[in-house]
């Protein structure tokens, strides 16, 4: 900042008109360096006029130094409580899933009056088994060996309740990692160079959002069902549902990508970098696909929220995992049979399937609100 | 061409249809209704197609599901070819599309005698009538609510009101159903009144598959209707007219009301997509004589003309919303002239 050595401290006489004001009675006060406050390097760019705009400039320096956008969107997650929480539990329902089972099968005391005769004496790495089936012991309320009891036909259902999580996140995490890498990969190529990708694209999602995604889902299941598993085994159901959510989920994707992509594409820093030599490949990979995070982590995790529901789904209506696997919906359709007998069947897997997805709604509430500021409240 | 115009309401319908193409014709130019009317024609086409291969690669046990125990090598064939499952696939996805210019869906495997046509006709209604009832109940609770929720914006009302949206909104349809079923069997083994938990003859068999079904449409439009006033009460002309000196309420119904409703019209879209999904899980659990169970039946039991012709006539029903949704915005809001 400098300071004009040439400023007079005295301003001409004012008119008779303006001698309301004080004029020549008091001094004005000449700007000294104490007055002068320096604004530092952001004095060049607007001043934030509404509290949001200074909470948000404010948030880009944490103790005294600069941190990135992504920085400072993780951190405003961090602060979400709601958010916080419902990831904790997700994420330790999902250990719970993972590595449970390796602990819960060994810890179980033995159980008597077991085998088709109810004379025998199992150990619980026997009956703890998600897929061990104990035909004398259906429908059986809480107890010691089965925490959650049984289901209509002997199996423990904490057992299947794990398994049946482990299942739902192996294909959100499947569908996921495909919509990701497809959406990202089409939606850039369709934004940056335009034409007949661009042109393509439009009609894919077109026809894809006029398919109602389940049904498609159903229809892949049902038809092409039977002769994944003759080639994949008995997960190559799974591989298939995963194959038929992730056709379907991608182009919303895509769009959003692209959409991103064309703002990006007319900022300078990309000229710049053009103007540099740098390649198009370049351009794309270390300019382009790093300012993408914020839109594609805000819908990648909406989009996990549908393929749980959409797995679960399928399951419920018998096209998705079948006996002897175990998925959510199933153990929901398989329970609602025994509603009179049994109503902790249905009652298990319906509390778990809400908290799972509730919690994942709250976390993608979280991460919308914390990357994209502009659309809150 | 017989089996469509023997039907009286599909005649009405198709009626209504072409006048409101004539109408958006005239209305938003010629170039914009071609424009729509190919992209719905290739939609049609994409889907017919992508159904076509999938029955098409499927292992084909209809022959053996409809004769079972008689069947011989000698009469799968003769059905095999009465179907015309022994052609080239792109000469039976020719025949289909001829079939399908003569307005005419084709006959069903499993029972033949009925033509696709007459079995939408008979599923269809149940479906129409949860379809537009919970739509209604949703719209008319959701949106009044959500205008209250934003006029008194961050009180503990608001706050109360978006956790159970957000609850409603995220909560599946099978989640709700079998707590639902859980209560019912509880009041009626105490032997207070219940409602049903299947069927569709009765009022009370009614109620309860139309409010679940709204439950979710409800949350999805309040969040959105609040969302939308709450941008409107942020406008200058909102200020003006309180600053004018105007009555809060005047202020709030005859300015900001009519602005807000406006994003809810493109809101029908995805409100539309969650309807075909919530229509399946609820006929299904419900034992609803929908389009979306026998839709079901007829996929696991392989018989793909009903296939065809139940998904060919989803994909027609979302397009003809979009296009339905794009003039009527371009109505409520005249900078808007046509979309793409």
């Amino acid at each position: 900042m400098k300071v004009d050595e040439s400023y007079d401290p005295t301003p001409p006489t004012p008119d008779r008109w303006e001698s309301l004001s004080t004029g020549n009675i008091l001094p004005s006060i000449p700007p000294t360096p104490g007055s002068i406050i320096d604004l530092g390097p952001l004095a060049d760019s607007p001043t934030p006029t509404t509290q949001r705009e200074r909470d948000e400039q404010a948030e880009t320096v944490v103790e005294g130094q600069s941190i990135s956008p992504t920085q400072a969107a993780l951190r405003r997650l961090g602060r979400d409580r709601r958010a916080m929480i419902s990831m904790t539990v997700v994420l330790s329902l999902i250990v719970i899933s993972y590595i449970g089972p390796l602990l819960y099968v060994h810890i179980g005391p033995p159980l008597t009056g077991a085998g088709p005769f109810a004379n025998q004496t199992v150990v619980s790495t026997v009956y703890r088994n998600f897929t061990h089936q104990e035909q004398t012991l259906t429908d059986q309320p809480s107890s010691a060996q089965y925490p959650l009891g049984t289901d209509a036909v002997g199996r423990d259902i904490l057992a299947r309740i794990m398994a049946g999580v482990t299942v739902s996140i192996s294909v959100a995490a499947m569908v996921v990692v495909f919509d990701i890498v497809l959406g990202m990969v089409v939606g850039m190529l369709a934004g940056y160079y335009g034409g007949w990708i661009d042109t393509f694209l439009a009609r894919f999602t077109d026809l894809m959002f006029a398919f109602p995604q389940l049904l498609f889902a159903i229809l892949v299941a049902a038809t092409l069902g039977q002769a994944f598993i003759n080639t994949l085994g008995p997960d190559g159901r799974l591989i298939l549902v995963s194959l038929a959510f992730g056709i379907t989920i991608w182009p919303q994707m895509a769009r959003y990508v692209r959409g991103q992509t064309l703002q990006l594409k007319e900022q300078q820093f990309i000229e710049a970098a053009r103007a540099t030599g740098t390649t198009d490949l370049g351009i794309l990979l270390r300019h382009i696909a790093p300012n993408l995070f914020s839109i594609v982590v805000t819908a990648a995790t909406l989009d996990i929220v549908g393929i749980i529901i959409g797995e679960a789904t399928l399951s419920l209506l018998g096209l998705g995992v079948q006996s002897p696997g175990s998925s959510l919906g199933l153990m929901i359709s398989d329970g609602a049979n025994q509603l009179g007998i049994q109503y902790t069947e249905v009652l298990w897997p319906t509390i778990v399937l809400a908290v799972i997805v509730l919690c994942l709604s709250f976390v993608g509430d979280g991460v919308q609100d914390a990357f994209n500021p502009r659309t809150k409240d | 061409m017989g089996s469509l115009l023997s039907n009286l309401p599909a005649l009405v319908f198709l009626l209504a249809l072409i006048g409101f193409c004539v109408f958006v014709g005239f209305r938003l130019g010629v170039r914009f209704l071609i424009r729509r009317l190919a992209g719905l024609v290739f939609v049609v086409l994409g889907v017919s197609f992508v159904t076509f291969i999938l029955g098409y690669l499927a292992p084909g046990g209809v022959v053996y599901a409809q004769l079972g125990q008689h069947y011989t090598v000698a009469r799968g064939d003769q059905l095999r070819h009465l179907y015309g499952l022994d052609l080239p696939w792109y000469e039976q996805y020719a025949h289909y599309l001829n079939q399908l210019l003569h307005l005419s869906l084709g006959t069903s495997w499993l029972n033949s005698g009925q033509t696709v046509f007459q079995i939408l006709g008979i599923y269809l209604p149940a479906s129409l009538e949860l379809g537009l009832w919970g739509a209604g109940l949703a719209i008319v609770v959701g949106v009044p609510l959500g205008l209250l929720a934003a006029v008194r914006a961050n009180t503990r009302f608001d706050t109360a009101i978006q956790a159970l949206a957000l609850i409603l909104y995220a909560l599946p349809t099978f989640v709700i159903i079998p707590f639902y079923d859980l209560a019912m069997v509880n009041l009626h083994s105490h032997g207070l009144y219940s409602l049903a938990t299947s069927g569709w003859d009765s009022l009370d068999q009614k109620i309860a598959p139309i409010t679940i079904f709204a439950l979710g449409i409800f949350a999805y439009y309040l969040r959105i209707t609040r969302s939308s006033m709450i941008e409107v009460l942020r406008q200058d002309y909102v200020r003006t007219a309180r600053a004018k000196g105007l009555k809060e309420r005047v202020v709030v119904w005859r300015h900001a009301f009519r602005n807000a409703l406006i994003p809810l019209l493109t809101a029908i879209g995805p409100a539309l997509a969650f309807a075909v999904a919530g229509v399946f899980i609820i006929e299904y659990l419900f034992n609803i004589p929908g389009i979306g169970n026998r839709g079901l039946q007829a996929i696991t039991s392989q018989d793909y003309p009903v296939v065809q012709g139940t998904v060919i006539l989803l994909a027609f029903a979302v397009v003809l919303m979009n296009l339905v949704t794009d003039v009527a915005y371009g109505f409520a809001d005249p900078r808007v002239k046509t979309s793409s």
